[in-house]
């Protein structure tokens, strides 16, 4: 019987030997294989890093910059040691202010944590400096932050790299958010067997998921184009004392975008420090009344239908009018009898834009705005693009169709107006803008193709308006800034703000568009100033800029004059 | 008398000879000592594969600063800065010759 107990005690503890066997070798496998290969193999994230952005001729105007994030281990140091660790940081980190710093700097290693980050973005001096001090406690790692060698150019364009809700580095407003996906590439791992030092083996398994670098981006943007507009534009916005400016430059042929400048702006490096309303890309998130630049749009649309021709008289232009109660006048209560349409737009007559206006009537003039592409957004390769909404047609009232045809009481954004200008000067074809002309992805590159969205008017029409736009730099009332001997089509515009229900006579958006050369334009330009002090003017404003940048273009593009 | 022996042909030699026998121990030496060796150098490969890694680091990182300097001195705005404090200036009119 004892013997029999014995064996029995004997199989119980082996059965309970096997059962622990069988939980720990089959059911708990993956888990301790988990934790084993933890302990033998190192996983290393392989960042991938983010795209280039460059100018047309191959310049930077966004790369990466290597730096470092340096983080403290407070259960390794004393408290002692933290204080002066702190301050030697502050040191190294920043020059001024060290107090305040090394303070922040302790206030974190004295949290009762592993480990904590002390500083984001650390140079690659301040590395080595850190690291000759030989201190202890604490670590670096690798980062990368964005680097913008032009400084604050083309902010507004570019947009900037802050960090998401996860932490990671992604891309917003203008290029960067629109393109972060190409941008921003996809991370790798490298997990390899290491030794009990910690080094690698090198027969040991090794596994590696290469990391995909981002995408680069080569622009339509000249950047001698780009410094030209810049600085032109900074200097105007000083001299006719401005609220704010912007320049848009196409080319009307492909609807590249050549040059976008727009102040106040940015620096896209040290963003969190701007206001936030400054973020946002005027150019293509703006919205403004066009005010008289609308007028050759217009124009443009009743030539094309065959309803005016340019010598067609206006027989209501003799005087102010009423409509649905309202009294239109002329910008400077100037009024020529049966004046022909050419002079409506050297004049920039307002009376003479109505009569066009009721002569396409609602539907027509309706079908215009639309083939101009007002109402829809233009699908510009830039993030944060807004398009006015078009009132819908069975709201229009008669007044609504007569200050329409002049510019008022309309909204477009900068980006649309500059694109409908650009199909008068290419023939009547509305291009879709871009501001990429190239992707490139190591050796491949996938070209950004011009895009037609449709014709809008007719190739002889587009002539007509371009020179009765050309009629108007010469004889209208900026002709006085126009470079001598160059063929320049143009239109000034000056729109009241529309300030609680009614317009302000002092703050106005002064305007300018135009081509040249008109007979084979090599670039379309809108120069905007919002609400300049010196003059109300777009012809005493917007138009002198324009005529300065559009010389330094004809220098730059070889452009002799024609006559 | 005389004594016929029996013809017995003689019967080949089972197993390795000698020859064999030290010329597979001989590889097996070989081997043993090759495999020592590469336990030794796999050590030693390791440090050395560490120091290389960090090195392509290193001068990768190196060349992007590089890269970074060159496009920050040759930006326009640097340029023009830098000219104009050399006394360049825009030209005031221009002649063109047909």
């Amino acid at each position: 019987m004892r013997l029999f107990a014995v064996k029995v005690f004997f199989l119980s503890f082996f059965l309970a030997i096997i059962a622990r066997l069988f939980y720990w070798q089959v059911i708990n496998a993956p888990f301790l294989q988990s934790q084993a290969e933890k302990q033998y193999f190192t996983d290393t994230r392989l960042g991938a890093v983010r795209g280039n952005i460059l100018f047309s001729d191959g310049s930077i105007l966004a790369s990466s910059n290597p730096s470092f994030s340096l983080y403290g281990l407070p259960k390794t140091v004393s408290k002692e040691e933290k204080t002066i660790l702190a301050y030697i940081l502050a040191k190294v980190l920043q020059e001024d202010d060290v107090d305040n710093v090394a303070k922040e700097i302790l206030d974190k290693l004295s949290q009762d944590l592993y480990w904590v980050l002390l500083k984001k973005t650390v140079t690659v001096e301040q590395k080595k400096k850190i690291e000759q001090l030989n201190l202890i406690g604490i670590g670096f790692n690798a980062e990368s932050s964005r680097f913008y060698p032009e400084g604050s150019s083309s902010a507004h364009l570019l947009g900037f790299v802050g960090s998401d809700a996860k932490g990671e580095n992604t891309g917003y407003f203008g290029l960067e958010g629109y393109y972060d996906g190409e941008l921003k590439g996809i991370s790798g791992l490298l997990r390899h067997e290491r030794d009990a030092s910690g080094l690698p083996i090198l027969i040991g398994n090794f596994l590696t998921n290469q990391a995909n670098n981002g995408k680069d981006l080569i622009l339509n943007i000249d950047s001698s184009v780009q410094f030209i507009a810049e600085k032109t534009l900074k200097e105007g916005i000083l001299r006719y004392g401005a609220k704010s400016g912007l320049v848009v430059i196409m080319d009307p042929k492909t609807g590249g975008i050549l040059a976008q400048a727009s102040f106040p702006n940015y620096d896209p490096q040290n963003f969190p420090n701007f206001p936030k309303e400054l973020y946002k890309n005027p150019v293509v998130a703006d919205q403004y009344e066009p005010g008289s630049t609308f007028k050759v749009l217009v124009m443009s649309g009743a030539l094309n239908e065959g309803l005016i021709k340019p010598d067609t008289q206006c027989d209501i232009c003799s005087g102010p009018i009423q409509l649905g109660g309202f009294s239109i006048r002329t910008w400077n209560n100037k009024y020529f009898p049966q004046t022909s349409m050419k002079d409506v737009i050297i004049h920039s007559d307002n009376i003479g834009m109505v009569f066009i206006g009721q002569k396409l009537g609602l539907d027509k003039f309706y079908s215009y705005l639309e083939n101009f592409g007002f109402g829809k957004p233009t699908e510009v390769d830039l993030q944060g693009e807004s398009a006015p909404e078009v009132r819908p047609k069975k709201e229009w009232r008669e007044i609504d169709l007569a200050t329409t045809s002049f510019g008022q009481g309309i909204a477009v954004t900068p980006i649309q107006m500059v694109r409908a200008v650009s199909s008068i000067a290419n023939g009547g074809n509305l291009m879709e803008p871009h501001v990429v002309k190239k992707i490139k992805d190591g050796s491949r590159v996938f070209e950004v193709k011009p895009k037609i969205v449709r014709q809008v008017i007719k190739d002889s029409t587009a002539k007509v308006i371009t020179e009765m736009m050309v009629k108007a730099v010469e004889e209208g009332e900026a002709n006085w800034a126009r470079p001598k001997g160059f063929k320049i089509a143009g239109k000034t515009g000056t729109a009241q703000i529309p300030v609680a229900g009614h317009y302000d006579p002092n703050k106005t958006i002064a305007s300018f568009v135009g081509f040249a050369p008109a007979d084979n334009p090599k670039f379309v330009m809108l120069v905007k100033y919002d609400q300049p002090s010196t003059s109300i003017y777009g012809s005493e404003t917007a138009a002198p800029t324009f005529f300065e940048i559009a010389k330094q273009l004809f220098t730059y593009y070889k452009i002799a004059p024609s006559e | 008398m005389t004594i016929i022996k029996k013809f017995d042909p003689e019967e080949p030699k089972k197993g390795f000879s000698k020859k064999y026998i030290s010329l597979l121990s001989s590889f097996l030496f070989a081997l043993i000592l090759v495999e020592i060796w590469t336990n030794n150098n796999v050590v030693v490969y390791g440090e050395k594969f560490e120091k290389l890694s960090q090195l392509a680091k290193q001068l990768n990182l190196e060349n992007q600063i590089l890269e970074n300097q060159i496009a920050k001195y040759t930006s326009l705005g640097s340029i023009a800065s830098k000219s104009a404090q050399l006394g360049f200036s825009t030209p005031e009119s221009i002649q063109y010759i047909r």
